[in-house]
């Protein structure tokens, strides 16, 4: 095996994770068609009640049997959640209830349809984030889906049937459920069945649409759709398997780049990339450049430019915003400092009259592009345009009538100041005033305002500077070329002036974005504490852009706002704001999640922990969030969040010193005392004996005296060394000496040691003679069996029965030590294993532990990384006897000999 | 008379030794410091040493190797309970066995004994005989019965049986069997012990659940009995 193709451990280990975190996340199971009749239903419900009869809680979310008759035989006996009546414009519609679903929680949930938009004023806009919530809340789903609702095809099966499906799902969703199944019926089949009216066409209208979507081209191109996108999905999962395991076969260093203008063709492009991604195995990213020419789109087109980029995000995409001046080098110069090796723009045909003067961005990219593979996707004509409006057009001249006015009042100004020069100077020199109140003009008012100073420049100039005066004629025809010369020149100087004055201004806002960034970095290092981190980051958020700031700060006792004293009285923002600490995502105004809230509600997420909510609203109501600026708030959030996680570590850090300074003082008092302790006690325990030896010389009730003094010496002895082994544990100082045994030499050696406290018991040993050797620290694990053995001696008769059995247990031994006691009292199984813990004895009058025993045992066997536990006999089944107790720890086994024949003598 | 020197710096369990070994018809030395009693194992030459390991002014282990240096005076350590890898360190630096605190009056007198009787065996590769509970071992003639019959054993079986019967009644450590059946480790070399020992214990219709007469130790090593 050569290095480079072994597996890569922590690549398994998240995708094994990712199996964990799935599994406490609820399984998600699509069964997938390629149209509507082909089954899926019918296939999810009798799935369903298979899974009903192997026990599992399973329950109806939505299903929609359309009077169907074999759907609705199987639903009967599933039970059915109710549907909650929600009212829309005076309209009742029956959707699925959410939260009640959460609250009753059933192990597995029938969710119909996957792509089904919700009523306005539900949680989410789409069941698919319904399901989500089920599935992060633990509750496995059941779903069906066809293929024409998946966002990639939708283009495609548009292309091709002529039917629009606005109700889609994000393919990251189809991809990342646990399991597809496809339902898959042949196309005669399917019109068979259509035929027999066994599938559910719309009704009105739309019959005559859906009708022209049952032809049978239609069908087997949805089925070879849907066919290949389930192969796709295969792929892409063994693919991840196999990059896990060092055999990545995808194309290696395949990157795409997919550029996005505000042009609806943006939308096709978007689903291209995502198919070249797929089939390529390559990851990709939607680019979009923020040039001056961003400036001048209208809300719409930015409002666009946002769908587009949240619509390649659904598809898989990572998005990259970047701003420069020339965007074809600043994209090629992106692209190869971050390894793309393709990327993928739009093309359509300039109009005939700007061919000559304008090549198209496309040619630009593809002139200048070295390496870069360049893939051009043509916007067919006929397809939707960039909307161009009367807006868009008069766009870059709307300034207000005041600068107008000022553009007039500069012009007039040129003139006052040139006017006493004109009879020193040619005119000619005179015009370069006008030039220069133009630029002025186009630096401070922008496009509109120089383009009309342009135009007034030169009437001016012919009517106060040129012979005749006054006139607006002129005797010299060389003007005529001096007039053309300064229209032109001032066009161009001032709209070139206006370009780099707006690309200033943005990269002012960029700079003023930083700054704010940079401020609020700084206030929240500089401050410790909630309270402060909290009023630092209103101070910097609220002013520069006009939002009222709320930070909701997760407390134990619940969520705690700030400013404090604020009560959010609305019952919608409340559960928005809660919403938002529960599922640690964004909800509230312009996203997904309860878009009818007035604010919007930013989760404070550090390492994927949530500190709290950022709740913004904007002041002037009006006036949407759009993406970019939603981006730069979740910067200030993961800010504010991580400001947060610092003082909660160092309130931690300070919690768990004053902890450990505790602890250690324990452990040296443990010790300490141990140690005091021991001394004298065998010394008077040695005397005792001594003196209980000279029986004959003492009075009989001095010996009895003494004989009670004795067994109390013994048990106090045995208290202090107990005290000894937990505080050595504690503390940490346990080495263990790990030796391969054999389970039977340390049980016999246990047993040696229990000779004498063990009367009239018997011991009995089941004991395989062929176990594997275990690999442990002999003297410790003697000591647990010490300690189990006179644990189970308090709790049973002086003439007891105990057990010991021994079995291996996959890559570990499980030893059990039975007696014939009372057993443990209900709620006793656990406590029992805590420090100064004792179970009801048998007899109280007996001495009885020192209920360390047992804690001993745990950090012993824990040690060892085994488990430890108790449980009554009759609890265990068959077999083990209906009463008294057991306790089971395990152990583990001795790696095997390299060899299997043993050495006798060549070691 | 028996003479005992203990080198324990604590009064209590000093006058406890003297009480129990006076009554036990021995000679007691006492020492407080590890100097002290050095210099009186070479003065007085007792005929077992009992060794705190726990002494104010020298290393319990600096003690047993100077003894060593000079001479073979059996050595029994004292020893705090938990302190497994210490009873195992002074055991191959030449002490002759050791006693776990508590320890009571019996098990002392029983380890004296065991160690004096050792002291008067002879040393090296010389024959010895064992017979204990149906097993008599002749090592002159490489001969192991039991109950009356011959036992058939492999070179390292009798080795290793051979080793634990010349030191009977002692403690051998993991590192002190290796040694001197196979004179080097490897690191499997403690499964292979387990396994020959175990082969051992099977020829002498003797179970480790409840030893007839090889005891295991757990965490130290093994002890043939008595």
């Amino acid at each position: 095996m050569s290095p480079d193709i072994r597996p890569d451990p922590d690549k398994l280990l998240a995708l094994i994770g990712n199996d964990e975190g799935e599994r406490a996340r609820g399984h998600l199971k699509i069964f997938f068609g390629s149209s509507a009749g082909v089954g899926k239903t019918f296939a999810m419900l009798t799935e369903a009640r298979r899974r009903q009869a192997e026990g599992r809680d399973v329950m109806i979310g939505v299903v929609e049997h359309h009077g169907r008759a074999e759907t609705r035989a199987l639903v009967e006996g599933l039970p059915v959640l109710p549907l909650q009546a929600i009212d829309h414009r005076g309209v009742t519609v029956h959707e699925f209830d959410l939260d009640a679903a959460l609250v009753r929680k059933p192990s597995l949930i029938l969710m119909d349809e996957f792509a089904h938009t919700n009523a306005p004023n539900s949680r989410h806009p789409k069941r698919w984030q319904d399901v989500e919530e089920l599935l992060d809340n633990g509750i496995d789903v059941y779903t069906t889906l066809n293929v024409q609702h998946l966002d990639s095809i939708n283009d495609q099966v548009a292309r091709l049937t002529g039917i629009w499906v606005k109700e889609t799902v994000p393919d990251t969703i189809f991809d990342s459920a646990d399991e597809i199944a496809l339902i898959d019926t042949p196309s005669d089949e399917l019109l068979k069945r259509l035929a027999e009216g066994k599938v559910y066409v719309a009704e009105g209208a739309n019959k005559r649409a859906a009708e022209n979507f049952f032809k049978k081209s239609n069908l087997l191109a949805l089925r070879e759709i849907a066919l290949r996108r389930t192969a796709e999905r295969v792929d892409a999962q063994s693919d991840e398997l196999n990059a896990a395991m060092g055999q990545n076969e995808a194309q290696v260093g395949q990157k795409i780049m997919l550029l996005i203008g505000p042009d609806p063709l943006s939308t096709r492009l978007i689903r291209h990339a995502k198919r070249m991604a797929t089939r390529g195995r390559a990851p990709w990213y939607a680019v979009y450049l923020q040039s001056e020419r961003h400036e001048r789109l209208d809300e719409k087109g930015r409002t666009r430019i946002e769908q587009y980029l949240r619509l390649a995000e659904s598809l898989g995409a990572q998005i990259v915003r970047l701003s420069g001046m020339r965007p074809a080098q600043d994209i090629l110069a992106y692209a190869q400092q971050n390894g793309f090796t393709r990327i993928v723009v739009g093309y359509r045909r300039p109009k005939w009259w700007l061919r000559p003067f304008r090549g198209t961005f496309a040619q630009h990219l593809i002139e200048a592009s070295d390496g870069i593979e360049i893939t051009v996707v043509h916007g067919a004509t006929g397809t939707a345009r960039e909307p161009v409006t009367a807006g868009a057009i008069i766009r870059p001249f709307l300034a207000r009538p005041l600068d107008y006015g000022l553009a007039t009042a500069g012009v007039a100004l040129g003139t006052a100041i040139a006017f006493p020069f004109r009879e020193v100077t040619p005119s000619n020199n005179l015009a370069m005033i006008y030039l220069t109140v133009v630029v002025i003009v186009a630096a401070r008012l922008g496009l509109g305002p120089s383009i009309l100073a342009s135009m007034l420049s030169v009437p001016a100039f012919n009517f106060f500077f040129t012979d005749p005066y006054y006139t607006f004629n002129f005797y010299d025809s060389y003007y005529y070329v001096t007039f053309a010369f300064m229209l032109v020149t001032s066009l161009v100087v001032g709209s070139l002036t206006a370009r780099l004055s707006r690309h200033a201004r943005l990269v002012s806002n960029r700079e003023r974005e930083t700054q704010i960034l940079y401020g609020l970095t700084r206030g929240l290092s500089a401050v410790r504490g909630i309270d402060a981190i909290c009023e630092v980051a209103i101070r910097h958020l609220s002013g520069p852009f006009s939002l009222d700031v709320t930070v909701f700060v997760r407390t134990p006792s619940g969520l705690q706002p700030y400013p404090q004293g604020i009560i959010t009285t609305d019952m919608r923002e409340m559960g928005a704001v809660n919403w938002v600490s529960a599922n640690g995502l964004m909800a509230g105004r312009d996203t997904d999640t309860m878009p009818s809230a007035n604010g919007l509600y930013l989760p404070l997420l550090a390492e994927k922990e949530t500190f709290g909510v950022l709740g913004l609203t904007a002041r002037d109501a009006g006036h949407p969030f759009n993406g970019a600026e939603i981006l730069q708030f979740e910067a200030f959030a993961s800010l504010i969040a991580g400001a947060l996680q610092r003082t909660r570590r160092s309130d931690e850090a300070a919690e768990s010193k004053v902890e450990s300074e505790n602890e250690k003082l324990r452990n040296v008092l443990l010790s300490s005392l141990s140690h005091d302790l021991r001394t004298p006690l065998t010394v008077m325990n040695n005397s005792v004996s001594t003196l209980l030896r000279m029986r004959k010389e003492l009075p009989r009730k001095a010996m009895d005296e003494l004989t009670g003094l004795w067994s109390q010496l013994t048990r106090l002895q045995k208290f202090v060394g107990n005290l000894l082994d937990m505080a050595a544990i504690t503390s940490g100082h346990m080495k263990l000496n790990f030796q391969p045994y054999m389970i039977q030499e340390i049980i016999g050696a246990a047993l040696g040691q229990v000779q004498a406290t063990k009367e009239d018991r018997t011991i009995g040993t089941n004991i395989s003679g062929n176990l594997p050797m275990v690999m442990i620290d002999g003297g410790l694990i003697e000591q647990v069996f010490i300690n189990l053995l006179e644990n189970a001696f308090q709790h049973t008769r002086t003439n007891g029965r105990l057990d010991i059995y021994v079995e291996k247990d996959a890559d570990r031994l499980r030893v059990r030590i039975s007696d014939d006691g009372d057993g443990l009292k209900d709620g006793d199984e656990a406590r029992i294993f805590e420090q100064f813990q004792k179970g009801q004895t048998l007899r109280s009058d007996r001495s009885g532990g020192t209920g360390l025993g047992l804690a001993i045992c745990r950090g012993i066997v824990q040690a060892h990384g085994g488990m430890i536990y108790a449980k009554n006999n009759r609890t265990l089944g068959q077999n083990a006897g209906s009463h008294g107790a057991s306790f089971i720890f395990t152990l583990p086994i001795a790696p095997a000999l390299p060899e299997g024949n043993l050495p006798e003598s060549a070691l | 008379m028996t003479r005992i020197l203990t080198i324990e710096d604590e009064h209590d369990i000093r006058r406890f030794l003297r009480t129990t070994l006076g009554a036990n018809d021995m000679t007691v030395i006492e020492a407080e410091t590890g100097k002290a009693g050095l210099q009186k194992a070479s003065s007085q030459s007792p005929d077992v040493i009992l060794l705190d390991l726990g002494l104010p002014d020298m290393d319990g282990m600096d003690i047993i190797r100077q003894l060593r240096e000079w001479g073979r005076i059996p050595i029994i350590v004292l020893s705090a309970r938990g302190q497994e890898s210490d009873k195992i360190e002074a055991l191959e630096l030449g002490a002759d066995d050791y006693l776990t605190k508590p320890f009571s009056a019996g098990e002392l007198i029983a380890r004296i004994k065991v160690a004096l009787r050792h002291a008067n065996r002879p040393q090296g590769d010389a024959p010895f005989t064992y017979d204990y509970d149906g097993l008599s071992i002749d090592a002159a003639a490489r001969r192991v019965r039991l109950d009356g019959e011959d036992v058939h054993l492999t070179p390292i079986e009798y080795k290793l049986l051979a080793v634990l019967a010349r030191n009977s009644g002692k403690v051998l450590t993991h590192g002190a069997l290796l040694n001197e059946v196979w004179g080097k480790h490897s690191q499997d070399s403690q499964t292979y012990l387990r396994i020959h020992t175990q082969h051992l214990r099977e020829k002498l219709k003797d179970d480790a659940l409840n030893p007839r007469f090889i005891v295991t130790e757990p965490g130290i090593g093994y002890r043939l009995k008595p």
